[in-house]
């Protein structure tokens, strides 16, 4: 899926620009904004690494205790300590990763075969229309439906129910995505290796998937983490072997207020694993300037 | 120790209620002694080798209790039990979507009167009950129809929790300021907050604490200081209008007596307020803050508080879990075995202590040890829970009531164009026969 | 470029002879899709016009027409609750779509921090929105919350964000912002890469200024991905429930109740399937309204260029 380094463009586009002092007011400007955004982000996200951490009975304080000076991890074994944390750990790991795998390479290869079948537009339209419209019915209406079709198939607790399901709401989108990165590619490329005698899986493998990896990467990223947290659909058909993650976080939420400790320790656990894989599949998303190359 | 006056009123009170309820026992039905306990086990059908599903609420208390017990049961029954667990609004979906669609996944549901148009759909209990001569340990009031459930007259739930709308307060507090909580009225009640915020200007301390912001609760308030009806003389919600707009307007007048931002505040944060010795009194669910409140780590005010009376007109409600048979389930023996082996009053006392789950049981109210150890909680809660009463309203219907009510605090309309609101939407539902029923049972009803 | 997008004729007589590899190629996603998924939207075409509440009767109990409709679009509440989405979303997706798309432009780059800044700003997409309503829940109390503590440092006195049902409707925009507007800009970082240097370096050597260039080269070649992205976050965020629902509980009152709040009541409170059924055909007859007009904004452009 890497591109051939061969391909690698100049290492940044470098401009000259007159003006010394404004271009320093533009950099610092751009760090300022960046720091801030990155503080957004990161303040609650710390904040609940620290709830997870925090005794209960410092939890709601008034000011808020921002550095504990007591610290327990008793909400992580409270977490790790029941076995069907692991099970859910499981379970949500083959959800999203087979959701996402199923994702990317079923929509990668539709978005390509409608991108290169040289439908008239207003065909094209129609079955992108079909998808999205699918995509965003309520899924509050369909889950009843839903969960009586997997009964009939006997698929009702099972991860496979969760899967399909999730499968309806990703592929749709990532589809949509993939179309519009393939239809901006250049034809020539492709067209000189169809001269060299590559075959169609091959012009897809070799030639447009490289250069359309970006778009690959924030759809697998899109798609992991959408399948990984998803609630609705998990907790219709999933009862008791097939239940993931998200359901257990909600299952902190409780008739008598919310369980803090250990639900920040199971959005911690929850978060680790999405890091990883974000951070694996983060550079691809650089990848894709060998476009600007080739055209050059 | 030299006992307070206030301790001494609270140790007499309690009495009169171990009495009371000392005495609802010996008055109960003598009837059942026919059939010793013991011979009623022998002639149950051997359960060895069924499979049940039992489901709770994901709570970290009843699942948790329910966990504990399966072991046990497992090895004496030779039944083998599967628990499942949701969280609430899950488990009422998977409970209606699997009682309506007769899929038959659950032997044993948890739930209460929020599940009401599915009751047709439980099993009754009642030949159960009379074959195994069960009930009578229940507190009465729990066992009557309301906390436990009933459908055309016949039993069909099993309490096995019960919590009743309640008020407690901070002694320390009180002391200072000089006020006692005897009151039984609003009124009342209304009257020792005013003292207690004149004595209380200019500290961090605020007469009073509820969590305003949970948005569903603030109509247990209303409950206690309305004593209309609920359902009217069509069998359709309504209410009786000026008693509604009194008891509304009582209601917004505590906003006064809160801590600021409290419209904002959720179980968690009202809690803590009183945890942390910032509230004189507090209205809520004392389940949910009686294990905290007794425990240093947690809690600022350990042994500096007590229950209180609920007041009148109106009526604490109630929360009760009951614990149902599915008809669709192929083991009801199996799960009525389950059923007696989670209910009872060792469970009930043991599970109150260990997770905080409010005992349905006389003894647990009763057993000497416990009352002197909480002798600040039980006499109040077992009165409270005596006289409490279970709200006949689906969810719709709630719903309705405290998103207006909701609109009401906001200041966005009136209590009268607050009930005009509730009413519009009222007319579009229909009662469920058993909440129609549930709410004659308890005179919920327009005379 | 686009979805209307044609390759000329010339290039279509060249490509032709491959279309049973293509059609092998879509063929998959359009069976999980249509196929799979079809059936429950099938049916709830079907429900939208029965008269059928589950708890009820376990089957429907008569043909309504347009029944249904009629009555939740006279519903005041449900025109509250659209109301409310209105106004919540349209706040919503254009602070995500400039904040997204300005951020995706100031972080792109191939350097170590850059790459640290892109991860960190796609963090929030990991928070389960159950999780993440909660912790905001937890945040923006007016008393004990992290957020009126920090502005308190700056001399601001926090609102009571929950408490109050105009800033309980800024809170809850508040948390879609910081939920999806990650998702802006990862779509649009993966659209910025895709941009030759060289038409920089060409507009540059113009003497255009960066900022000029981005306007001029970036936003019309990212165009389409921009109304893909603008129109995905619109349906999402209309959808979206778990945060609220953790958040806010829809409140205080009718604050933040929301079509999608209400639809939920309707089907899986009240389990009136035909109401929800209706609701929501109501619902995509917008959302259907809406991805037309982008796609005829497509097209138009496309011609106009």
């Amino acid at each position: 899926m890497a591109p051939s380094s061969t391909l690698k463009s100049p290492a940044s586009g470098k401009v000259k620009r007159s003006g010394h002092s404004r271009k320093l007011f533009l950099k610092i400007l751009r760090v300022l904004v960046l720091t801030i955004a990155c503080l957004a982000v990161l303040i609650p996200l710390a904040y609940l690494v620290i709830n997870s951490l925090k005794l209960q009975a410092d939890m709601y304080t008034t000011p808020p205790i921002i550095i504990p000076r007591r610290i327990t991890f008793e909400h992580f074994q409270t977490a790790f300590g029941n076995p069907k944390t692991l099970r859910y750990l499981s379970n949500s790991l083959i959800v999203a990763s087979v959701t996402t795998a199923v994702t990317v390479i079923v929509s990668t290869l539709c978005a390509y075969g409608l991108a290169r079948l040289g439908l008239r537009a207003r065909w094209l339209a129609l079955i992108i229309f079909v998808f999205l419209f699918i995509r965003f019915y309520p899924r509050i209406t369909t889950v009843i439906p839903y969960f009586l079709v997997m009964r009939d198939f006997s698929l009702l607790d099972t991860v496979w129910a969760i899967i399909i399901g999730h499968l309806g709401i990703t592929i749709p989108f990532v589809t949509w995505l993939m179309l519009i990165v393939f239809q901006d590619l250049p034809r020539e490329v492709e067209e000189a290796a169809m001269v060299d005698g590559a075959g169609p899986l091959q012009r897809f493998w070799r030639v447009a998937l490289p250069m359309a990896a970006p778009g690959v990467a924030s759809a697998a990223i899109l798609t992991a983490f959408l399948s990984w947290n998803e609630f609705l659909i998990a907790s219709s058909v999933a009862k008791r072997q097939a239940q993931t993650l998200s359901i257990a976080v909600a299952g902190f939420v409780t008739d008598k207020g919310i369980q803090w400790g250990p639900m920040a320790a199971t959005a911690v656990i929850m978060i680790v694993p999405m890091i990883l894989f974000a951070l694996f599949v983060q550079r691809y998303l650089v990848r894709g300037i060998t476009l600007g190359a080739v055209k050059g | 120790m030299q006992l307070s006056r206030s301790t001494i009123m609270r140790l007499l009170a309690g009495a009169v209620v171990v009495a009371m309820l000392a005495g609802c026992a010996a008055v109960a039905p003598a009837a059942p002694a026919a059939a010793p306990a013991s011979e009623g086990a022998a002639a149950a059908p051997s359960v060895e080798g069924a499979e049940i599903t039992v489901d709770y609420m994901q709570s970290g208390t009843y699942d948790k209790a329910a966990e504990a017990l399966k072991a046990d049961f497992e090895s004496k029954t030779g039944a083998k039990v599967e628990i499942v667990t949701a969280p609430w609004d899950v488990l009422n979906q998977n409970n209606i979507t699997d009682l309506t669609t007769g899929t038959g996944a659950y032997d044993v549901m948890s739930g209460e009167f929020w599940i009401a148009t599915v009751f047709d759909k439980m099993l009754p209990l009642d030949d159960y009950v009379t074959r195994d001569n069960y009930g009578s340990e229940f507190i009465d009031g729990i066992w009557a129809p309301g906390p436990s459930n009933f459908y055309d007259g016949k039993r069909i739930g099993v309490p096995y929790s019960a919590d009743a709308y309640g008020i407690w307060y901070n002694t320390e507090v009180f002391e200072q300021c000089g006020v006692e909580a005897n009151w039984e009225t609003w009124d009342e009640y209304i009257a020792v907050l005013d003292t207690l915020k004149t004595c209380l200007e200019g500290t961090d301390v605020a007469p009073m604490v509820h969590y305003f912001g949970q948005i569903e609760q603030p109509a247990a308030i209303f409950l206690g200081m309305y004593d209309g009806y609920l359902v009217d003389k069509d069998g359709k919600y309504g209410l009786d209008r000026e008693k509604a707009v009194a008891a509304l307007n009582k209601m917004q007048s505590l906003l006064d007596y809160n801590p600021e931002g409290v419209l904002g505040f959720d179980f968690n944060a009202g809690n803590a307020v009183f945890l942390n010795g910032k509230a004189a009194t507090m209205v809520g669910w004392p389940s949910f803050i009686r294990a905290d409140a007794d425990n240093a780590e947690k809690s600022q005010v350990v042994g500096k508080w007590a229950m209180a009376n609920f007041p009148g007109p109106g009526f604490p409600m109630v929360s009760a879990w009951n614990m149902f048979i599915s008809k669709d389930s192929a083991n009801p023996d199996a799960a009525w075995e389950w059923i007696k082996a989670y209910a009872n009053p060792e469970n009930g006392t043991k599970w109150m202590a260990e997770y905080g789950i409010g005992s349905p049981f006389k003894a647990t109210y009763q057993d000497p040890a416990l009352l002197e150890q909480f002798a600040h909680f039980y006499p109040a809660q077992a009165a409270n829970l005596n006289k409490a009463k279970s709200l006949p309203w689906t969810f719709a219907a709630f719903e309705a009531f405290f998103r207006n009510e909701g609109d009401f605090h906001q200041g966005k309309v009136t209590a009268e164009e607050m009930l005009d609101n509730v009413q519009k939407e009222w007319d579009e539902i229909e009662v469920p026969g058993a909440l129609v029923q549930l709410a004659e049972l308890q005179g919920l009803t327009q005379k | 470029m686009t979805v209307a997008n044609q390759p000329a004729p010339r290039h279509r007589r060249k490509w032709v002879h491959d279309w049973p590899w293509m059609v092998a190629f879509v063929v998959p996603a359009l069976f999980i899709v249509v196929i799979v998924q079809g059936y429950p939207l099938l049916f709830s075409a079907y429900l939208s016009t029965q008269d059928w509440i589950l708890t009820n009767s376990p089957s429907s109990e008569g043909f309504v027409g347009f029944g249904n409709f009629v009555k939740v679009a006279q519903n005041e509440v449900f025109q509250r609750a659209v109301r409310n989405s209105i106004i919540i979303t349209g706040s919503a997706i254009v602070v995500e779509m400039l904040l997204g798309t300005g951020l995706a432009y100031l972080a792109s780059g191939s350097s170590w921090p850059m790459r640290i800044v892109r991860t960190i700003l796609i963090l929030p997409l990991v928070i389960a929105p159950v999780a993440a309503g909660t912790l905001w829940r937890m945040m923006l109390n007016s008393q004990m919350g992290l957020t009126n503590y920090l502005l308190s440092f700056v001399g601001v006195k926090g609102p009571d964000w929950l408490g109050n049902a105009d800033w309980a409707v800024v809170s809850v925009i508040i948390v879609d912002v910081w939920m999806a507007t990650p998702f802006v800009f990862l779509v649009v970082s993966a659209g910025l890469t895709g941009i030759p240097f060289e038409l920089h370096e060409s507009a540059s050597l113009d003497g255009a200024t960066r900022w000029q260039s981005f306007l001029r080269i970036d936003i019309p070649l990212l165009a389409p991905l921009l109304l893909l992205t603008l129109i995905f976050r619109m349906l999402e965020s209309l959808l979206s429930l778990d945060s609220i629902y953790t958040l806010t509980l829809g409140g205080p009152g009718y604050a933040t109740f929301t079509m999608t709040y209400y639809i939920y009541t309707l089907g899986l409170r009240s389990f009136n399937l035909g109401l929800a059924a209706a609701a929501s055909w109501l619902f995509m007859a917008f959302a259907a309204a809406a991805l037309g007009f982008v796609f005829w904004l497509q097209q138009r452009w496309q011609t106009s260029q």
